[in-house]
């Protein structure tokens, strides 16, 4: 009995820190919200949509305010016209997203059993491209923002949707992208989640920090800090600049747009603002 | 008291050697910064390799390699033993991290 009972207790021992690092999206997803509604009981679910404002009315006024005349209107239109442009071929980008005009960034990243990775908006815009003879857009900002800005305007209202699949390929990219987010990095060893997860509403020097819940529902933005470095006044930038931002301030080297690092953390962090509202693009600092 | 003349001079020339071994004055050559970036380019590969690269580590690089151009290799030594510890801390950071989640 004895014998039984050491048995038992070490296979236990040996299972536990599997079931404990064992990826449930859909606890993690409930466990993530919680966190944030119990943080911030005064603000509705519905409004971690609009990121640092939904936690600092200061700001907020000055957002709602540059959100009479938005800066990012111009580029949507420029995603429009381009969205429209005829490729070389004679085809459109609507050949390979035919219901963009409905909404379609909602469903966004998403796992391809076939090619058994992550797909995010701006990798499909440039395969849609290379599948039609032309040549893929950088993937930070400029054409390819506009683009994605287009497109997620046709998107805003409705409700993101990210699935993630059930399959061991899916869940290894799933864990990544939730590893990537809770783990500190760089010479400053801060994680992702340091900032928006466990202070968010808290300065660091000047700025206050955004929630990480509903991050990824206004994306691509308008940067007033992009803007400024940009000569054109161009401040359009897609989730993955910013991520880019995100790990060079905490000193760590960042990877490139549309690497699996960074698609694998867009599949964790969009799928852990599921059912919020769409409403990109946006106007950040 | 001249065995103790003797023991006195020998605790002074030790101190002496002593001293000097740790005023650092070892003028580097063009071969210890050799092996000090060969050092410093595999921790950072390593750290690489477990995506925890640093940020400034290969920026620190360059300015090794500048100060080696320069003929300054006591610079560009010390330069390079502070990349290879950043690849080292980076490497030892992400073991630390590999099971990382949400702290409750």
């Amino acid at each position: 009995m004895k014998k039984i009972a050491v048995i038992a207790s070490a296979f236990c021992m040996l299972l536990t820190p599997l079931v404990s690092s064992a990826a449930n999206p859909a606890q993690d997803l409930k466990d993530f919200r919680k966190h944030y509604t119990e943080m911030f009981p005064e603000i509705p679910l519905h409004d971690f949509v609009n990121g640092v404002y939904s936690v600092d009315k200061d700001s907020r006024e000055q957002w709602e305010a540059f959100e009479e005349f938005p800066p990012y209107e111009t580029y949507v239109e420029k995603g429009e016209e381009l969205f429209n442009k005829p490729f070389k071929n004679g085809k459109t980008y609507a050949s390979c997203f035919p219901k963009a005009e409905q909404g379609i960034k909602q469903n966004y990243p998403y796992f391809d059993k076939n090619r058994g990775e992550v797909v995010t908006l701006e990798l499909a815009i440039n395969e849609c491209r290379e599948a039609n003879g032309e040549k893929p857009l950088k993937y930070k900002k400029g054409a390819i923002a506009h683009l994605s800005a287009y497109i997620a305007y046709k998107s805003r209202g409705k409700k993101g949707n990210v699935k993630i699949d059930s399959s061991p390929e899916s869940m290894q990219w799933y864990a990544r992208g939730k590893k990537h987010f809770y783990a500190k990095r760089g010479q400053l060893n801060m994680s992702c989640a340091d900032c928006h997860y466990h202070n968010p509403g808290k300065k660091i020097r000047a700025d206050i920090l955004s929630p990480a819940l509903g991050h990824t529902s206004h994306f691509p933005v308008f940067r007033n800090k992009w803007s400024q470095s940009s000569k054109s006044g161009d401040g359009m930038g897609t989730l993955q600049r910013r991520y880019g931002g995100c790990n060079s301030q905490v000193r760590a080297k960042p990877f490139k747009a549309q690497s699996k690092e960074y698609r694998a953390l867009e599949y964790f962090h969009t799928y852990m603002s599921n059912g919020l509202t769409m409403n990109g693009p946006g106007i950040r600092k | 008291m001249h065995h103790a003349t003797t023991l006195t001079a020998a605790i002074l020339a030790g101190l002496l050697a002593a001293s000097c071994a740790g005023n650092s004055t070892h003028v580097a050559t063009q071969s210890d910064y050799n092996k000090a970036l060969a050092d410093a380019k595999a921790a950072i590969l390593e750290a690489r390799k477990a995506h925890y690269e640093w940020r400034d580590s290969g920026k620190i690089l360059k300015q090794a390699d500048k100060a080696a151009k320069a003929g300054d290799f006591t610079k560009a030594v010390k330069l390079a033993n502070k990349a290879m510890r950043q690849g080292q801390i980076a490497l030892a950071q992400s073991e630390h991290e590999k099971n990382a989640g949400p702290r409750m």
